[in-house]
Formats: C-alpha cells, structure tokens, sequence
C-alpha cells in the first residue's frame, strides 16, 4: 500500500504562487482594497441600497460643503432662482438639440401629427410621458422635501440641489460599468481573434491581420467619434458597444504574438505528438499559459475605457442626458468652476483618480506578480 | 608548465547570498558558502562546478559585476589583488581595474556585445578608455588586436556589426576585446558553452596561446571537466556554494580525492570503451570512489536485424521571401536515407544547422517533408491522413531538449501523463488511469506524490523522466530524443541515460537518438548518422565510426572532442 | 530599398481599401439616409435632393462606393452639411494650426520624457524610482478634463498669464501667445505616460548582457546609459513616437477645443456635433493614409539606427 495515494498531496498552481506574491506586495493589498470598496459600493448603488435617490433636491442650490458653513442666495449667485427655473440643464450643447429640430421638421412636414404630443417647448418631444412621470415624482417629493432644503451637505449640491456625494456614487457606477464590461468585450473578442490568427497562421492570420491594420490605421479615438456620428441614440450600451468593438485590436496583438511564440514551444509541440486536437492545444494547452496577458489587458483597458468614456460624456457623446457619470459631472462642473463652485469638480475628479490610480498600481503588481520570468 | 609565485589573487571566504523575488524575503538562499582559493601569476585555474554551484557567482563577484538588487556579499569576505580588498575597493577604483586589470568574457558572445555598434567601436572604447589612444591609433590597434585573435581580414571585420559574425568570431571579439589593456587576469565564464566543438576546441587553443603569449593568469569557469583538462594548471571544483576540491591538474584527473570530482570524472561516457551502466552520482553517496563499471555492453548491428522504420530521400526546404516577388529556399535537410532495426539505437550527430534536429520533427511531422518517404512497417508515413497518422502517433514519441519548455507548466503531473491515455482512449476509467500514470511514475524513478504536482517543483532531471513517461503512456515503438540530454548536468544526464537505457531493454523500443554530443551518441548508439549542413555524411556502426572515421568533417569532429587529462598547452610547446 | 518601399506601398492597398469600406459601411449603411440629418440643418429641399444626387443615395450600394472612392482620389468631398465650406478648404486650412501646436509638444515631449526615463533608469529600484513612478500613475489617472479646466482656470481667467482662449493670423503670436499654455497642458498630461513607457525600454536594454560586458570593461555607469543603452532604446522610442504622430492629430481635439485653436482634432468635434458626414469622412480616410505612411517611415527610420533589420 502507498500512504501517499489516499492523502494526495496537492501543490499550489501558477496562479496560486502568483497571488502569493501578490499578497506580500503591500501596495498592490492596499490597491486592492480600494478597488474592492468601489466595486463594493458599486454593488450596493446598482441594487438600489444607497444612492437611490440621488436625483432628489435636496439641498438648496449650489448648497456649499459643511465645512465652509452656509451662504445666503446671494453668495451662492443664485438669487432670483428656483429650482423649476433650472430644471433645465444648461448644456453648452443640448444633445437632444438635433432631434429637437429633426422632429420639429417632420412636424412641419406633416408627419404623423396624430402620434405625436407637444410639450411646453411646441414641438414633439419623444419623452414626454416619462418627463411627466419624473415631474410627477418630483412634486411629490418636493411637497415633503421642499420645505427643508438644507443650507448645507457634507460634499456640497450642484445647481439644482442634488447631493454630490449620492451623484458621485451614481457617477463611479456607470464609469465603472461601462469601464469594465467594455473591456470585458473588447478582450474576449481579442483574446479570441488573436488566438485564432496567432495559432492558424497562413491565410487566417493574413485575414485578421488586415483587420487588425485597418482598425489600427484609424486613430483610435477618431473611430469612436465616427462611429458615435453616426448612431445618434445615446446609452450604455451603446457606448459599452462603441468602446469593445474598436478597443480590441491592443490585445488582439499580444495575444496573437503569444500565441505565435507558444505554438512553436516545446510543450505544444508535445501535445500534438501525443495526438491532441487543434482547440484543445489553442485552449486546453495554450490558452492557461497566456491568460495572464489577457487579464493584465482587461485591467489596462478598464482604466482607458473609464478616461475615455469620461471624454465621451463630457462632449455628450456618451451616457444620455439625466443620467449621472463622471464625465457629465466634469461638464457642469466645467461651468460652475467660472462661479466659484468647484465641490462638483474635485468630488468627481477625486474619485475618479483615486479609482484608477488604484487600478493601475493594481494592474502593475497584477502584472509583477504573473511575470513568467519568476516561474 | 607555468612557474608558481605569489598569487596574482586570492579570494578568501566569500560569502554571497541571493534573492530570487523581491517582494518575498524568505526567497534568499546562500550562492557561495566561503569560497577561498588563489590564483597564481601567469597560470591558468579552472573552476568547475554543475549548475547551482556558486561558480558563475564568484567570477561575477570579482569584478563587483554582481546585480545589487538581489545579491549580497556578506561581510568578511575578502578578494585580494595587489594588496587591496577588491569588495572594498571604491566604485571608481574598482572601475580602472576593469577591462585594464582584470577583463572578462562570457558564455552568450552575441548577446555580449553591443547590438547597434561595429565591433571595431566597442574594442576601441576599451583602448580610449584605459589607454588615452587617440582614436586613430586606437583604430590601429584595433586591427591588430583582430588579427591576433585570428580573425580574417581584421580590417574590413572591425566595421561588422556583431550579427553580421559567427558565434566563434563574436567570442574572438570579445576576447580581443578583454586582452586589449594587457591585462593580468581574464575570467572566462562558459566561454565555449554556447559553441560547436570544432569551435570549442579552436577558441581553447586561442586563449591556452594568449595565456602563454602575454604572460597572464585565466580563471576559467566551466560546468565541464573534460575541457578543464585540457586547459588548466589549477582545478577548483566547487558543488553548492562550496569548494569539493583543489589541486593541480594532473593531481586532480589522476588521483581525485574527493567523491563528487569521482563522480563527475566517471558519469561522462567514456570514448573508448562502453560500460553497460553509467555510474552515477548516488553511487559515490557512502564516501569512496568505486572502480568504473567493467561489464560492457555491445553495439552495432550485423544487417539482419528486422527493420522498423525506413526512411528514404527525405528532405525539408524552407522559404523565405526575397526583393519584390523572389523566394529563397534554404534547405535544412536533404537526401536523408537509413533504416532502423528494432530495438536498436540509430545515433545523428552534427553540429547546430546540421539539419538533425529537422529530421527529427519532419519524421513526427511536426514538420511537413519536403520529399521522401518514410516507411513504418511498408507505409509512408508522410502519404497518410492526419486521421490516419493519428493512430501512428501514438508508436512514434519524442522527447524533447529543454525539460524546462516541454511540460506544460500549467498542468499536473498527473494530467500531464493522463492526457496521452485520455485521447487515444487508453485505460478506459480514470480510476485505472491514475493507476497506469502511477505504475509509469515508479517505473521511471519518480515517486508517486509527484501525481498532484506541477512541472517547477521538478529538476531538469526529473522533467526529463516525466517527459519520457508521458511518451511511454502510448507505448510507442520509437521514441526520438532530440538532444534529450543536452540540458542537464553530467551527474543528471548520467542518471536519464542508464533510464533511457533500461527502458530499450525492457520494452525492445528503437531509439533515434539526437545530439552534438558524440560521446553520449557514441554510447548509446548502434549505428551513427554523422550530419553537416543537411546532409548526411557519414553512417555506419558506431565503432566503425569512431576508430575508422572515413569522412574529413567526422575526423574534425572527433579531434575536437575534449579529452580529459591531455593538454593543449602540452601539445603546443611539444610542436 | 525601392523594392522594399514599393512593395510596403503595394501591400497597404489593401488596408487602405479595408479602411474605406469600413468608413463606407457606418456612414452609408449604418448612417442611413442622409436626409433624415440634413432637414435639420437646411430648409430648402432642392439642396438636400442635390446632396442625396450628389452621393448617390439612391443608386445601388456599389454605385454609392464607387463615388465614394472617386471623392477620396480626386480629394474632391463636396462641402460641408453645415458651413458650406468646401471640405478641402476645411482640411487645408486646419491643419496649420494643429501643426503649430503639435510640433514643440511632440519635440519637447520626447525630449523631456527621454531625459526624466533615463534619469529614472539611472537610480532604478531606488525610492525616488518608486515615487517618480508612483506620481506619474497618479498624475494619469487624473482625467485630462481636470487639467485643462483646472489649468485655464487658474492659470489663465484667475492668474492673467495666458490669454483664455482664441487664435491669430501671424504663426509668432500663435506659438509664443495663443499656444503656450495649450502646449504646457499636453506636456502635464503626456509626460507622464511616455516616461514610463521609455522606462521599461530602458529597464528592458540595461537587463541585456551587452551593459555587464560594458561594466566589465571598466565603463562609467553614465557612458553606458548616454551611448549604450540609448542607442539600443532609440529603436523602440523612435517607432512609437512616429507611429502616434498622426493620432497625436486627433488626440489633441480636447485642447483645441478649449482654447479654440482652429484645428483639425476641434474640426472633428464639430462635425460629430453636427453630424457634418463629409467631413468627418474626410478627415478619417486622410487620416488613416497618413498613419499607414508614417508606420512606413518609422521602419525606414528603424532602419536607419538599427543595423540588424534588413528590409526585404
């Protein structure tokens, strides 16, 4: 009898030693911790735990941050103003501006006049049913609310009284959001295309070759713009879509190189002496020696999807309008800095920095401690 | 022989501790375990030591070449050289001595020098740098330099850039770069490691000239004893950090004292006779030196041994582009013809880009032949289906060189080995697959809690035996080892050959046997296949081919092998 | 050589053709019919009929691609949706301003980078490594937004020392008025992620055998990073630096928006708020041209400093 079979005496795998090393690294711990508290609070918002309502006025306008005690109207520089005053946005550009004017069109063309409804503005507006809706919402909360707006909150109010701490929270879930399943996708299609160039070769690798050259002769952000010219409904999924649809082509080149060089080692070729089909070396064999690369090009991607759909808010681009981000938040806040109210700008500016930074000292370590140099 | 004097340098107890991973402060372990030994004027010391002996370690730690992010020299340790601590020495006095004083070369020539600059640049920085030349006449002394080292046409090779050299010129390089300032002290690590033998042999009779040319001492730093005896006056052999033995040359080879030195003079195989059994490293284990194994076994082959596979023709061309349409073939192997007997052993030796190891893959196919055929039991092997082929597989294995790349670091033991019976639908159950992958564990000397782990816990040796067992799961009927040894330690290679060696006898297989090592082909084959440049050049039994070598490139091949004991040095000064 | 460039220029026929097809498909496809975009922006209906005509909307989709190509050759894409100026005259005209401000910033960038990376390289491992590194990691993670806001905020509205925003006629007032603090802004924000990048490069050479032969021949620490590291780092510098020129194109749109420098990336910008198609499809397809031909002198370029590469 062998004592050993009946107590089989397992060994710590790649990724076992790797998060070994990772735990010793106490930068890369403390990076993760902060990390996990914005995923943790991104959990809690998306159920509908905290932040729930941050679209409610609660404070009154441009209510300052508690530490610098209460401002009279004046100060704030919103004498004469009220909140039904402001309750629309006052963007640079209104992004509902071309639709506005499409349908103003039709309506004077004559189009279907008995679909459409007319709001206060004349003209069709699609949304109409849910603004009165929100309206509705909002007079009954106002009728509770209205009365005690607070002359302060912790972090400060924008314009028209929204808690900042709440909207920042709102803001980190969709960035983040978006960030991460953008990357998600544009790295599953990477991964995958890469795999299948990289292990193929010949014409396969000549196809996606071309595609790859044509999605990277397209500066990167020039393509986004393009695309988001031309589908005008703005959402999350829509930006999620613009984002990993061109975002691949970074990890498609890593991962094709990877699979280029293992495709050739000594273990592969292994394999296929000992009769192993083509999918089960590209993934069985191959696939477990690379994944890191991946991993490391999600986490690189999330911190570039999260700037960049920043960017794309920003310009109206990216989420619709009434939805709050980071990047729509630095847009209002890009107007009130002029008037002195800068508690909207460095609360979003701050969480996003200190969100991403965290990520890449994360994605560093994450990348020190899978280097196969240390195998 | 060289005069003895006062030591030209003298380490004593160097002590050098090493980091593997920066973040982990448990990783360090002791490299060098007080290390003393001198090295007299105008002699040559040979350090000689497997992997992991401290030995690279301590030519490093001369020069303070050590990386400071994860080696520490422990205080007490002292290198003394001209009277002053060399580990004490300040930066930029430290920085005079080298490359004027003491100047070193190193094991990967082409990775040494300077990729962007001509040769001729790097060997006169030296010069401008210790020797206030003006660039002209650095420029001339340059050629000079190159033409003592022998290097042909001195003057149009010192504006190469070092790609545009072989390894041997790129080693004369770097050696005409080390004796530029005259110095007192060359370290040679590996030097010739990464070379051919016929190279080997020519860059050791350079420096044995140089040495004796320009009065100077050569630490030379080897894994292997053999070159050590041509070379050196003085031998230090060191295993795990610490020093097993010292003495002269002749004192050493003839009269070791020491069991490890024992050891590693007897796992070599022997060119003139074969023991039926390498000694191996746990047979030196109780303290004494037992006499070489006497049984010897015989080799070669009658002609009327039943053929297995018979190859005919075989060819393989590759193609790379070429201006603006234009294909160029280059072809690594061309009219390869042999056959092999059962349970016979078929030696292709040659050196790199002889085409063995194309041969090897194409038979696998691995590669696709680019003619030929290969017969297997009257069927090509290359005409079949890949369906076909697939049940082919399975009597054909190979195991490969690097025992570090051929196991899939991902995998467990126990996958690794189970994944073979799972394709071809061996075993039936997985409970009497783990009982098949155990008996082939123990069958290969590998105990059974190898089963949950994974390839790194292993050593080279013992990946070596895991790979062979994977190809024994299919029992195969060939198994071709492409330069299955080359990797390993000669105590280690020992150990996997006496396996490779068991296994033939116990399952009757047929082994091709690859490699640029003609003693441990000539040992473990029946008949050799000498290979240049892809062509075959020689093939005949395996004796014959040692005491009656026919062709000019196997006589050069077998003069260039090192003997232990003999001389270059004695050979000079008798011509 | 020529065969070499002929052949690379042959082969990025293909790409080129791809890159069409590509801008084709989401503007004529996925885009739709035009119309629906020009009624917002013209009243009068025989101007849109003359558009669709003129692109061949109602033609078959090979006719309308075939048009579309004619215009890329002849560089002949109509006018704009929303100005009326031709877009030629648009592309001519923005692309001198880019340059004035892409040009120092480019220079200075790499040059700066360069001389922090190895400064960096020299005392590597140390903790001012670790905190160089760990402000640039902070420093990118701060949205370009900020800066730009923050730094026309402070700098310009509340200090006075550069102008807000706005453009002259004269290239000397351009670049020593208007594009000062643009090109300090690009330099805060691009610095940081170049000196990394050209760290690693650096950190990847000194790993190389080739500086320990260095430091065996007795060469002082700076004489090895100065003459051997950099020469064999430049490749990789070199390539990355004239691979991203022609992003760098696009790339600065936020900072020509902000100080309404008239240039092409603040170009793109409008016409995607306008939906100003021939623009954008313009901008796009030169675009992708020039990045394929700069791919090409950076090989020519690498090259050029490394003697290993030969072009076949």
């Amino acid at each position: 009898m062998n004592p050993f079979l009946d107590t089989p005496q397992t060994s710590p795998g790649l990724w076992a030693l790797a998060w070994r090393r990772l735990r010793a690294d106490r930068m890369a711990m403390v990076a993760l911790a902060v990390v996990a508290w914005f995923l943790l609070t991104l959990l809690l918002s998306a159920a509908g735990f905290i932040a729930k309502d941050w679209d409610a006025e609660i404070g009154v306008n441009y209510a300052p941050p508690t530490f610098m005690g209460a401002q009279s109207a004046e100060e704030r520089g919103v004498q004469g103003m009220h909140a039904a005053e402001v309750a629309t946005p006052d963007n640079p550009r209104d992004p509902l501006r071309d639709i506005i004017r499409q349908l103003r069109a039709e309506r004077e063309g004559g189009a279907n006049p008995a679909l459409v409804q007319f709001d206060d503005y004349g003209i069709a507006d699609p949304l109409a049913a849910e603004i009165a809706e929100i309206r509705a919402a909002q007079g009954q909360r106002n009728t509770t609310a209205a009365i005690e707006k607070r002359a302060t909150l912790p972090l400060g109010a924008d314009k028209w009284g929204h808690d900042i701490i709440q909207k920042t929270i709102k803001g980190s879930e969709t960035s983040i959001v978006v960030g991460l399943t953008a990357a998600l996708l544009a790295t599953v299609l990477g991964t995958l295309f890469g795999a299948v160039a990289g292990y193929y070769g010949k014409w396969v690798d000549d196809c996606f070759n071309w595609f790859y050259s044509v999605f990277t002769s397209v500066p990167y952000l020039l393509l986004i713009l393009a695309v988001a010219a031309v589908l005008q409904q703005k959402g999350v999924l829509t930006i999620v879509l613009i984002l990993g649809l061109t975002g691949w082509t970074g990890v498609f080149r890593l991962i094709r190189a990877e699979y280029i060089k293992h495709k050739n080692r000594e273990y592969v070729l292994a394999a296929d002496a000992i009769g192993a089909s083509d999918l089960r070396k590209m993934f069985i064999h191959i696939f477990p020696n690379i994944s890191h690369v991946s991993l490391v090009q999600m986490s690189i991607l999330t911190v570039a999807f999260i700037k960049s759909e920043v960017i794309l808010s920003f310009l109206g681009f990216g989420v619709p309008v009434g939805m709050a981000s980071w990047g729509s938040m630095l847009n209002e806040a890009q107007n009130e800095l002029i008037l002195g109210k800068w508690w909207q700008l460095a609360a979003a500016s701050a969480a996003m920095a200190v969100l991403v930074t965290a990520f890449s000292l994360f994605t560093d370590a994450l990348r020190d401690a899978l280097d196969p140099k240390l195998k | 022989m060289a005069v003895e004097s006062k030591p030209l340098l003298s380490v004593h107890d160097l002590r050098v501790n090493f980091r593997l991973d920066k973040h982990d402060k448990n990783s360090g372990f002791a490299a060098v375990k007080g290390v003393s030994f001198e090295i007299p004027e105008n002699s040559t010391v040979a350090l000689v030591g497997e992997s992991g002996s401290g030995k690279s370690v301590t030519a490093l730690a001369i020069l303070g070449l050590l990386p400071p992010e994860n080696a520490t020299v422990l205080p007490g340790s002292q290198i003394l050289y001209g009277g002053r601590n060399l580990l004490e020495l300040p930066k930029s006095a430290l920085r005079s001595l080298r490359g004027k004083d003491i100047s070193m070369i190193f094991q990967e020539p082409m990775s040494s020098l300077n990729p962007v600059f001509t040769v001729g640049y790097q060997i006169a920085e030296v010069l401008r740098l210790h020797m206030d030349l003006t660039p002209r006449q650095a420029q001339t002394r340059v050629v000079e330099l190159l033409n003592e080292v022998g290097i042909p046409d001195p003057a149009a090779k010192s504006i190469a850039y070092p790609f545009q050299l072989s390894g041997g010129q790129q080693q004369r390089v770097m050696i005409a770069m080390a004796i530029a300032c005259n110095p007192r002290l060359l370290i040679a690590d590996e030097p010739t490691t990464a070379l051919d033998v016929t190279i080997q042999k020519q860059i050791l009779e350079l420096l044995a000239a140089l040495q004796d040319k320009h009065r100077m001492s050569v630490l030379f730093i080897t894994h292997d004893l053999a070159v050590v005896g041509e070379i050196a006056d003085h031998v230090v052999v060191m295993r795990d950090g610490e020093i097993r033995e010292r003495g002269t040359n002749e004192a050493v080879f003839s009269n070791p004292h020491d069991t490890y030195t024992c050891a590693l003079l007897q796992c070599r195989p022997p060119l003139d006779s074969r023991p039926r059994r390498l000694a191996v490293i746990e047979d030196f284990m109780d303290g004494n030196c037992p006499a070489p194994e006497t049984e010897v076994s015989k080799r070669g082959l009658s002609g009327s041994e039943p053929v297995i596979l018979e190859v005919r023709n075989l060819g393989k061309s590759f193609y790379t582009r070429e201006g603006l349409f234009g294909n160029r073939e280059f072809k690594a192997a061309h009219g390869v013809s042999f056959k092999l007997p059962r349970g016979k052993t078929l030696g292709v030796v040659g050196e790199s880009g002889s085409g063995k190891t194309t041969v090897g893959l194409t038979l696998m196919r691995l590669h696709e032949a680019t003619t030929g055929e290969a017969l297997f039991e009257g069927r090509d092997l290359f005409l079949m289906s890949k369906a076909e082929f697939k049940n082919y597989k399975r009597r054909i294995q190979i195991v490969f060189q690097n025992p570090y790349a051929s196991l899939n670091p991902r995998f467990t033991v126990g996958q690794i080995l189970s994944e073979p019976l799972l394709i071809h639908g061996i075993g039936g159950s997985d409970a009497k697959r783990t009982r098949l992958v155990n008996e082939l564990l123990e069958h290969v000397g590998l105990p059974q809690v190898s089963y949950h782990k994974y390839p790194h816990e292993f050593s080279g040796g013992q990946r070596q035996r895991i790979a062979i067992a994977r190809c024994l799961t299919m029992k195969p009927d060939i198994l071709i080892c492409d330069e299955s040894v080359s990797a390993l330690d000669v105590s280690v290679q020992a150990q996997v050959l006496n396996l490779l060696q068991d296994l033939q006898d116990e399952f009757s297989l047929s082994y091709i046997f690859i490699s640029h090592d003609l003693a441990v082909v000539k040992y473990m084959s029946d008949q050799v296949l000498v290979m240049n440049q892809g062509e075959v050049v020689e093939y005949a039994n395996s004796d014959e081919i040692y005491l009656r070598p026919q062709h000019p490139y196997t006589q050069r091949l077998l003069n260039a092998i090192p003997k232990a004991g003999e001389r270059i040095r004695g050979k000079i000064s008798a011509n | 050589m020529t065969a070499y460039i002929l052949r690379r220029l042959w082969q990025m026929l293909p790409t080129l053709l791809g890159v069409v097809v590509l801008v084709f498909l989401l503007f004529n496809w996925v885009g739709g019919d035009p119309a629906y975009i020009l009624a917002g922006k013209m009243s009068n209906p025989e101007q849109i009929a003359n558009i669709r005509k003129q692109l061949g909307v109602d033609e078959p989709y090979w006719v309308q691609m075939w048009i579309f190509i004619k215009q890329i050759v002849t560089g002949d894409f109509g006018a704009s949706w929303s100005t009326g100026e031709t877009v030629k005259n648009v592309l001519e005209t923005r692309l001198g301003p880019s340059m004035t401000v892409l040009i120092p910033l480019t220079i200075l960038e790499t040059l700066i980078a360069i001389g922090l990376a190895l400064g960096v390289a020299y005392v590597r491992g140390s903790l001012t490594d670790r905190m160089v590194m760990i402000a640039c990691t902070v420093g990118m993670s701060i949205s370009i937004l900020v800066y730009i806001i923050v730094f026309q905020y402070w700098l310009a509205y509340k200090l006075g020392l550069f102008p807000v925003q706005g453009w002259g006629d004269s290239l000397s007032e351009n670049l020593f008025h208007y594009a000062l603090l643009p090109i300090l802004i690009a330099l805060a924000v691009g610095i940081a992620p170049n000196l990394r990048l050209f760290r690693t490069f650096f950190l990847d050479e000194i790993n190389q055998d080739y500086v320990r032969t260095g430091r065996a021949k007795g060469l002082s620490e700076p004489r090895i990073l100065w003459v051997h590291v950099l020469r064999n780092a430049s490749i990789p510098i070199v390539t990355h630096v004239m691979a991203n020129l022609p992003s760098l194109l696009i790339g600065a749109f936020l900072i020509e928006r902000f100080f309404s420098i008239p240039g092409i990336g603040r170009e793109v910008i409008l016409a995607v708020e306008r939906s100003d198609f021939p623009v954008i499809k313009a901008i796009t397809v030169y675009v992708a041209a020039a990045t394929m031909l700069f791919n090409l002198l950076a090989d020519l370029i690498y090259k050029a400093i490394d003697p290993r590469v030969q072009l076949k």
